[in-house]
């Protein structure tokens, strides 16, 4: 009963959200935009850290493989973004497998497994900064188009459109989190997070499936990429690789409540909806840079008081036993 | 309860009825002039806060004097200020909101990948943008209908820049016969090379580049870049610096008593900074950037550099501010000519821009079809007790410049 009162919940929060551009002009529907951005990626991330307890501080890396591959073979040969998602999932999914089999090979794990997701990212940034393929410095631009027709196949058209996807996308990524929890595979990855070497002690392939974690997460990040590359429309490896955005990244999923299902999205939904608030609010102050304190201070307050993420403890007031998860 | 007359028609009532007629057939020129009377809404997106705030908050003291001294001089403009904490996904966004909070027409970023997103939301609304401050050339080669830079593009930085160079030469009557490249390796940085490197053989600079030596513009230690720059032996160190990169260049220079003949910016920021002349005082002295900068000749710079004195005495005074005043000065300018705020009056009024008395030196400011200002010249910059000095073209100069410069010793 109470499972069915939390899918209900559910269904009806995705059934609002579809309706939602109905009733929202375009300034709305970009803070919405931003909000599934950063409920998708939460969710990605969250399959690492909050799943398997990987802590990856590179995420930003898998982001930008998926942008640029698929921007750059759309830009130069034309090919749909669909098979450049491909493309990109495939270079994430094989560069997140190379930092992963290093580091569980190598037994690198805890805080210097963190520190290597950053050494690749930014390696990785400086590299595209030197590669002219995919615009070096100087940017990777799209053409540009007028917001009339949503062209599916090449990811061309309105905002409208690029909500659509996000939304889909992001309902997806719950469901498959839900699938793969109940799954062996879901077991085995919180054994892993718990004790490891208790884990490892009961017979689970702790390599493989931590492996396979780092892949999925790496691959699903890539497809947020490639929808970041064509809504944009222009790429520059200092600010999609940027250190800045693996911490964005993650940030739902903390706030929300790490290795819940939820809980990144309403921790995006808390993250925009803060940022978005106090910059009405201090706009007409003049202060400059004060939104920033106020945000900080405001993320520092949820984390003190609600260290285990908003998420849980709501859904403990709502009775919402099986979402908690 | 009322009674009702019987309606007759009156010759008194004729004319009423023809006065009446003559009003709403004449209505769109009435309408026309009460829009006109309408305060332009300018939204002004800048990085006023995050990694670009010291650049963003000048523009938007450029932004705000001319909007004080515009609309004393019969314009008409409204600012509706945006800080998109700098990043351009903030940027989108809030170029949205500035939109729908009713902005005829916006103006920023300052940053390239902001500027884009600002260009596309622009580009779908239909609403006109103006690039206050933004040198990548491909911002203007998209086919974006609604957008106009007043701003030159790298290469004509750089070619303007390197011709200077020559003129700078021609004045001081030496000429050095190789030179040392030293570049942040960011975009901008990147830009430039790539347009020094193309530019460069096209206008016949006297000297060879003997070595182009990348940087990370956030670099804390630059001690090894400036080492291999002085091993190279060269006459002129040529740059391409950010902001405080250029400060840890100099002091490295002087660490390791590096002397060229001058330290000369075919077209970048840094060297003029205010924080560049408080931190290095009297080693920040003779630098040169050859740079679109402000005219002291013109009676409207005149205007803006006494009113920028008064109200921001603490501040530096340089092209940021200069570029913003003019944006909003072309923005004003259209509105008054259009009549309207509506888009399409406002675009084809931009596209006709003319502005002879402007604040930076160049020509009339005016827009080519991709909607770039192609007339913007670039002057030479020296540093000159603490201060940025027109030195050349000669009929804007302030003084003559000083070239082969002072040894880091002989300076007192």
């Amino acid at each position: 009963m109470r499972l069915s009162r939390g899918i209900v919940a559910l269904a009806l929060f995705f059934v609002a959200m579809a309706a939602a551009p109905l009733f929202l002009g375009d300034y709305p529907l970009a803070i919405l935009i931003l909000v599934l951005f950063a409920a998708y990626l939460g969710q990605a991330w969250n399959i690492m850290m909050g799943f398997a307890g990987l802590l990856s501080l590179g995420h930003a890396l898998y982001y930008g493989l998926g942008a640029y591959l698929s921007a750059a073979l759309f830009a130069h040969y034309g090919i749909s973004p669909w098979l450049g998602m491909l493309a990109g999932i495939a270079a994430a999914v094989a560069t997140g497998s190379a930092v992963g089999a290093l580091s569980f090979r190598f037994r690198v794990g805890g805080v210097y497994f963190a520190l290597l997701t950053i050494a690749f990212s930014e390696f990785t940034r400086i590299l595209f900064d030197h590669l002219h393929w995919f615009g070096s410095s100087s940017g990777l631009f799209l053409p540009v188009t007028g917001r009339a027709g949503a062209d599916l196949v090449s990811l061309r058209g309105p905002t409208v459109m690029f909500y659509y996807l996000l939304l889909a996308a992001t309902a997806a990524v719950l469901l498959l989190s839900r699938i793969l929890l109940d799954r062996r595979i879901g077991y085995y990855w919180r054994a892993i997070r718990e004790d490891e070497e208790a884990a490892q002690a009961s017979g689970i392939d702790v390599f493989r499936y931590k492996l396979a974690a780092v892949a999925l997460s790496a691959g699903l990040t890539a497809i947020a990429g490639v929808f970041h590359a064509f809504y944009y429309n222009n790429l520059y490896p200092e600010t999609i690789f940027a250190m800045g955005r693996s911490i964005e990244l993650m940030l739902p999923a903390i706030i929300g409540g790490l290795g819940t299902l939820f809980g990144p999205i309403l921790g995006a939904f808390v993250l925009v909806g803060i940022s978005e608030g106090l910059t009405s609010l201090t706009a007409g102050l003049g202060i400059d840079g004060l939104k920033q304190l106020l945000y900080g201070l405001v993320l520092g307050l949820v984390v003190t008081l609600q260290p285990g993420g908003l998420w849980p403890w709501i859904a403990l007031r709502l009775g919402l036993r099986g979402a908690m998860r | 309860m009322a009674t009702h007359k019987p309606q007759t028609l009156s010759r008194r009532r004729v004319l009423h009825a023809a006065a009446v007629g003559g009003i709403v057939l004449g209505s769109p020129a009435v309408l026309r002039l009460a829009r006109a009377a309408e305060p332009l809404k300018i939204g002004v997106l800048l990085p006023r806060s995050g990694f670009f705030a010291t650049a963003g908050q000048a523009c938007q003291r450029g932004c705000d004097l001319a909007a004080q001294i515009l609309n004393a001089q019969g314009y008409s403009v409204q600012l509706m200020n945006a800080d998109f904490e700098s990043s351009a996904d903030i940027a989108r966004t809030q170029a949205e909101k500035l939109i729908r909070e009713g902005a005829n027409i916006l103006i920023g970023c300052f940053e390239s990948g902001a500027t884009n997103a600002m260009a596309q939301v622009c580009e779908q609304r239909g609403i006109p943008c103006i690039v206050n401050i933004g040198a990548d050339p491909k911002i203007t080669e998209q086919g974006y209908k609604f957008l106009f830079r007043n701003f030159p593009t790298s290469p004509m930085l750089v070619t303007n820049g390197l011709k200077a160079m020559g003129d700078l030469f021609a004045a001081s009557g030496t000429t050095p016969k190789t030179a040392v490249l030293m570049h942040a390796n960011d975009t901008f940085g990147q830009s430039m090379l790539g347009a020094i490197t193309a530019l460069g053989p096209k206008v016949g600079l006297p000297f060879t580049i003997v070595d182009t030596i990348a940087y990370d513009p956030k670099a804390r230690d630059l001690s090894i870049e400036v080492t291999k720059a002085k091993a190279a032996h060269a006459d002129l160190h040529m740059v391409v610096t950010r902001s405080t990169d250029a400060i840890l260049m100099i002091r490295e220079m002087v660490k390791q008593k590096y002397e060229p003949m001058g330290i000369v910016s075919p077209g970048s920021p840094g060297m003029y900074d205010g924080q560049f002349f408080k931190t290095l005082g009297k080693y920040s002295d003779y630098c040169i950037t050859n740079i679109a900068w402000m005219n002291p000749k013109q009676e409207l710079e005149n205007m803006l550099a006494a009113e920028y004195a008064k109200a921001y005495p603490n501040e530096d005074y340089e092209l940021n501010i200069g570029f913003s005043f003019e944006a909003i000065l072309i923005a004003a300018d259209a509105h008054k000519r259009a009549g309207a705020t509506a888009s399409s009056a406002l675009v084809e009024a931009l596209r006709a821009t003319n502005i002879g008395k402007r604040v930076m030196i160049g020509g009339a400011i005016k827009f080519d079809e991709k909607g770039q200002n192609v007339d913007q010249a670039v002057a030479a910059v020296q540093n000159r007790d603490g201060k940025a000095v027109v030195i050349l073209p000669t009929d804007v100069a302030v003084t003559k410049p000083v070239f082969p410069m002072p040894g880091w010793q002989q300076r007192t």
